[in-house]
């Protein structure tokens, strides 16, 4: 595949989520006149601020073709962290380094076991996922832990700037940031170079280790802001805070195109799948679907995003050459 | 080129299919829910008509006049809310908001409800979404603690009831009233009084309840937990753990094996819910300690039958839950069209269950509940001799 | 005592040290909690390691060939649930029909995954996240909030977690127990000698040679999938037995569990190697960690996810670093002075020589 094509894929993809994402708003403009209201707009955002931010390092994270599964307990544990040293009566900038520190912590125990060990990362995180769970668990046992300051739950419920609440700011910040990153910085080329082939990085004089160490760190960390953010939001926390999102973020950043085995993908095309779940999981509410049927709609729409392509394309061949089978 | 159109226009219609396929499957299961009616599909659709010459209405309305265009005559959209889906009690509760709307002549409530592994989460998003759909009040059975309060609160400011019914919300922070099954220092009185039944006044109990943060659950264990200590009757009753289920079956199995195990002299396993009850019970059957162990607590009469026959549950308690959901829609009804205020002391009429009047509620540090009734306590010789 | 060594392949050295962990793990816990040794023990573990081997044989296969299925939760509950309901409406149904029912409907919906999986070129992973989903909310739909429960289902299949196969003076095995011993001998018997199996491993070391050497991959792997979905089909016959309640809750998040016991056991999750003892051995451990864990009660039972996470790690890296060392002196030593294959990328590579001549 020559690189025009792959430009041409590429964008083809992005159309096809931006057509998508079009019908959808049009199905929910006909289900609720309410839909395009400024409110139920922002509010598409901030019920899912949390899932949204951590979908971008994950974005990183698969373009390098890894994957990191502990990010919702992750966010678990920041949270617990974070309540837990606000609980025991240290200030507020306490207890947010804290959970920052153990989320940049729990992600570079990911990296060391990714990188340096060189450990498949879906079994690392795998554990990380069980073990930074329990660990918010055995901080927080089976109380809830709330009664933060007025300010701090404000900072997570309240429009800071606008109609736009801290949470929405910070993820169009991390977007701007990311795009720059990956688009126009070293480290950006040097993600999809190892998420290709890591042996042709090495060659190259790329340091891997270090690149996905820092990955890792990352992952960490904003799962850690996110872990914050969702306990100002809510305005309390317990052991199973986040549970559950990593399939939620996982989806997101998969429909947007990036491709599990590394080395492509876009955050346009992620944005796009962002914006294309928030809206019909929006949508589908509006129609009074139950979860379960929306999480299954969601999943029936990632594998159709990948599969119905694959098939014309199989048809293509076969109608042009009836002689060879389907490659894609 | 040729492949990429067409991929692009077929995934464009499966997905629009998806769509309206899944508004058409949620209908289907309001219809079938509903077959003892006579003509279920045209009252379906007279109440979706309705619903929608009302949004038309108040399209542009701001969203707050959406309470007071609602009178008698027009509808009320409310969506009643469960912890999660799939659980049988509250498809119960269901049927009697069901049978209230059709009483009141409203169309019925939506039956919404999220997954059980995303429960405080999904309810967020569905009242938040409430107030995009128009409803006008929402009925809730709180699965958290608090987290729910800064959305609940968004809620009412946007001109929505919201009341509680089942699970308050502990703070009562954006709830305007709770509808109480049965008073919640009553329910540990009578799980004290069964296990007292039971054990011949003295034994060792542990409890098993559901999520460990769920609001009323808790509220029963400390009502109980306040009754043994205080009253002498009790004095030889002694609670030794209380442990935590989810209210998933196979993990409530497990946690109550392990109940026996870790304490050989336990006489007795109070569950305060019913997927809990079910499940210890089973477990003691399968264990062959049925004997030795007992369960008690609240259950659903068709599930604990086979096991009271066994012997395994001498006692158990339970109130209608179809009661329950009809009581909660004419309350969230008449708060809504304005017949009465979220006050102490505002009485209403409720259809088959008679009058109610909203107090203080007693067992939270704030918040109003109007409260249900008592329980019915179901005991082994009663069923036998039916 | 060389020839020993070299006789020994490192998935063989990789279970007996699996054995000893068990072996270390049942002392300790012996010493530590009262009334450990007791066949009420045995019984316990044995029953719950019952359902998850079933389900682990079946993830080892899809893992040997590098897929993996994460829809199995999904199957096991979907099946658990719609072989109760049926039941339930004809009780009079045999035993033997039963089962076969709940393969069928776990092996209909794996061929499902399949499919997409080998012809429409959607990856492993991105299916069964889909899949996951997707059979749950059927089950969520479908159920219409009803509940299986113990008293409507016909007596022997309430019975049957109880039915004792033999007795071995105190420790009784259950039939449950020895249903699922025969599963994962069948299968490892089937990957070690039938040419079907030995492909499963050329394809999981490298998909792209195994297509060239005119393997039919494939079929090989909706065949997997399809094996796999019905043996969750079986792991939901036994889960319904064994708890009788059946929600649409059911077996959900076990996928975790099945891939934690799989890792474990060491099944490379790249593909190309691992057993289905080895996988059974995983399971075992876990279990009598779990079990264990919650009766030990230096540590509250807040720790048991963190302790199991760790010990994930633990297993996987000393796997890691001890065998690739011990593979590499492995293969010096037998290139100098013995002819069996006992490199694993050799062994794969005379493979796929054999399975496609």
């Amino acid at each position: 595949m020559n690189r025009k094509s792959l430009i041409d894929r590429l964008l083809q993809w992005e159309t096809l989520l931006a057509i998508i994402f079009v019908v959808v708003v049009l199905i929910n403009i006909s289900l609720s006149p309410f839909y395009l209201s400024l409110q139920n707009q922002v509010n598409l955002f901030h019920l899912s601020i949390e899932k949204i931010i951590v979908a971008l390092v994950m974005t990183l994270i698969i373009i390098n073709a890894e994957i990191d599964l502990s990010v919702a307990s992750i966010m678990g544990l920041a949270a617990c962290v974070f309540a837990f040293v606000w609980d025991d009566g240290f200030t507020l900038g306490t207890a947010i380094s804290a959970a920052l520190l153990v989320g940049a912590l729990a992600g570079a125990i990911n990296g060391f076991f990714v990188a340096y060990v060189g450990l498949p990362s879906l079994v690392v995180t795998l554990a990380g996922l069980i073990a930074y769970r329990g660990l918010a668990r055995v901080l927080v046992e089976d109380r809830s832990i709330g009664d933060f300051p007025e300010g701090f739950d404000a900072l997570g419920q309240d429009p800071l700037f606008g109609p736009l609440t801290f949470g929405i700011i910070l993820f169009f910040i991390g977007l701007a940031i990311m795009i720059v990153v990956l688009q126009r910085s070293g480290f950006g080329r040097k993600t999809y170079v190892v998420g290709n082939s890591i042996e042709v990085a090495e060659y190259s004089g790329v340091n891997a280790k270090r690149l996905k160490m820092i990955l890792f760190i990352l992952s960490g960390l904003v799962s850690a802001i996110a872990g914050i953010l969702i306990a100002a939001r809510l305005g309390a926390v317990r052991g199973s805070t986040a549970e559950g999102f990593e399939l939620d973020i996982i989806t997101m950043v998969l429909l947007g195109g990036v491709s599990i085995f590394g080395g492509s993908g876009t955050l346009t095309g992620v944005g796009l799948a962002i914006l294309i779940i928030l809206n019909m999981r929006n949508g589908m509410s509006l129609a009074n679907v139950s979860g379960n049927a929306q999480t299954g709609v969601i999943g029936l729409l990632l594998i159709l995003s990948v599969l119905v392509p694959n098939l014309l394309q199989w048809v293509q061949t076969k109608l042009n050459d009836p002689r060879t089978s389907g490659q894609t | 080129m040729f492949s990429r159109q067409i991929s692009l226009i077929s995934t464009l219609l499966l997905f629009s299919w998806l769509v309206t396929g899944c508004a058409f499957l949620d209908t289907d299961v309001d219809v079938r829910a509903d077959q003892s009616e006579e003509n279920p599909v045209v009252i379906e659709e007279i109440s979706i008509d309705i619903a929608t010459d009302q949004i038309d209405q108040s399209n542009e309305n701001d969203r707050n006049k959406i309470t007071q265009n609602v009178t008698g005559d027009e509808a009320f959209n409310a969506v009643l809310l469960p912890k999660f889906m799939g659980i049988s009690v509250f498809d119960k509760a269901n049927e009697g908001a069901a049978d209230a709307a059709r009483s009141l002549r409203q169309p019925f409530p939506a039956f919404v409800g999220p997954t059980s592994s995303n429960s405080t989460q999904g309810q967020i998003e569905i009242l938040n979404d409430a107030v995009t759909h128009g409803y006008d009040a929402v009925l809730i059975s709180n699965n958290g603690g608090d987290e729910i309060s800064a959305a609940a609160q968004a809620a009412t400011e946007a001109g929505v009831t919201v009341i509680t019914w089942d699970s308050p919300i502990p703070s009562a922070v954006g709830e305007s009233v709770f509808v109480a099954q049965v008073d919640f220092d009553e329910t540990g009185l009578v799980m004290a009084e069964m296990a007292h039944n039971i054990l011949d006044g003295r034994g060792q109990i542990a409890i098993l309840s559901a999520g460990r943060d769920a609001a009323n659950q808790n509220a029963w264990i400390a009502a109980m937990e306040t009754v043994l200590i205080n009253d002498p009757k009790y004095q030889e009753l002694e609670i030794v753990d209380t442990a935590y289920g989810n209210d998933n079956f196979s993990i409530s199995y497990s946690t109550a094996i392990n109940l026996a195990n870790n304490y050989p002299d336990l006489d007795l396993i109070m569950a305060p819910t019913t997927v809990g009850i079910q499940a210890a019970a089973q477990a003691m059957q399968d264990e062959g300690l049925c004997q030795t162990v007992k369960t008690s607590g609240l259950g659903l009469p068709d599930e604990m039958v086979p096991h009271m026959i066994e012997g395994c549950v001498p006692q158990f308690a339970l109130w209608s839950f179809n009661d329950l959901g009809y009581l909660a829609y004419y309350l969230a009804y008449h708060l809504t069209v304005g017949n009465i205020e979220p006050e102490v002391g505002e009485t209403f009429f409720a259809g088959r269950l008679g009058r109610f009047t909203i107090e203080e509620d007693p067992t939270r540090e704030q918040g109003l509940r109007v409260l249900m009734g008592s329980f019915t306590i179901y005991k082994e010789q009663d069923l036998l001799w039916q | 005592m060389n020839q020993f060594w070299r006789n020994i392949r490192p998935e063989q050295l990789r279970e007996l040290s699996l054995v000893l962990i068990i072996a270390l793990a049942v002392l300790f816990f012996g010493s530590q909690i009262e009334n450990y040794y007791h066949p009420r023990t045995f019984n316990r573990i044995a029953s719950s390691v019952a359902i998850l081997a079933v389900v682990a044989a079946g993830q080892t296969l899809v893992v040997i060939m590098r897929n993996i299925d994460l829809s199995v939760g999904s199957i096991v509950g979907f099946t658990a649930y719609f072989t109760g309901r049926i039941l339930v409406n004809s009780p009079e149904m045999s035993p033997v029909a039963a089962i076969i029912l709940a393969m069928l409907m776990g092996g209909g919906l794996g061929v499902i995954n399949g499919l997409i999986i080998a012809y429409g070129n959607v990856p492993a992973i991105i299916t069964t996240l889909g899949t996951l989903a997707i059979y749950r909310a059927v089950l969520v739909n479908g159920a219409n909030a009803e509940s299986i429960i113990t008293s409507a289902l016909p007596t022997w299949l309430v019975d049957l977690p109880r039915l004792n196969a033999f007795t071995f003076g105190e420790i009784q095995i259950r039939a449950v127990v020895l249903l699922a011993l025969i599963v994962v001998i069948i299968f490892q018997l089937a990957v070690t000698f039938l040419p079907w199996g030995r492909r499963l491993y050329a394809i999981g070391s490298n998909p792209h040679a195994a297509e060239m050497a005119g393997l039919p991959v494939k079929r090989t792997t909706v065949s997997v999938y399809a094996i796999c979905g019905a043996l969750c089909g079986i792991g939901g016959f036994l889960f319904l037995a064994r708890f009788g309640t059946i929600t649409v809750v059911a077996a959900q998040g076990m996928e975790l569990q099945v891939v934690a016991a799989v890792v474990v056991g060491g099944v490379n999750i790249f593909g190309g190697s691992g057993s289905l003892i080895g996988a059974l051995l995983g399971t075992i451990l876990i279990a009598t960690l779990e079990q264990s864990l919650l009766r030990w009660r230096v540590i509250s039972e807040f720790w048991r996810d963190a302790v199991l996470g760790l010990l994930i790690l633990l297993a996987v890296t000393t796997d890691s670093l001890i065998l690739k060392n011990l593979r590499s002196w492995w293969g010096r030593s037998t290139q100098t002075d013995s002819p069996s294959p006992a490199t694993h990328q050799a062994e794969i590579e005379v493979e796929i020589e054999e399975v496609a001549s």
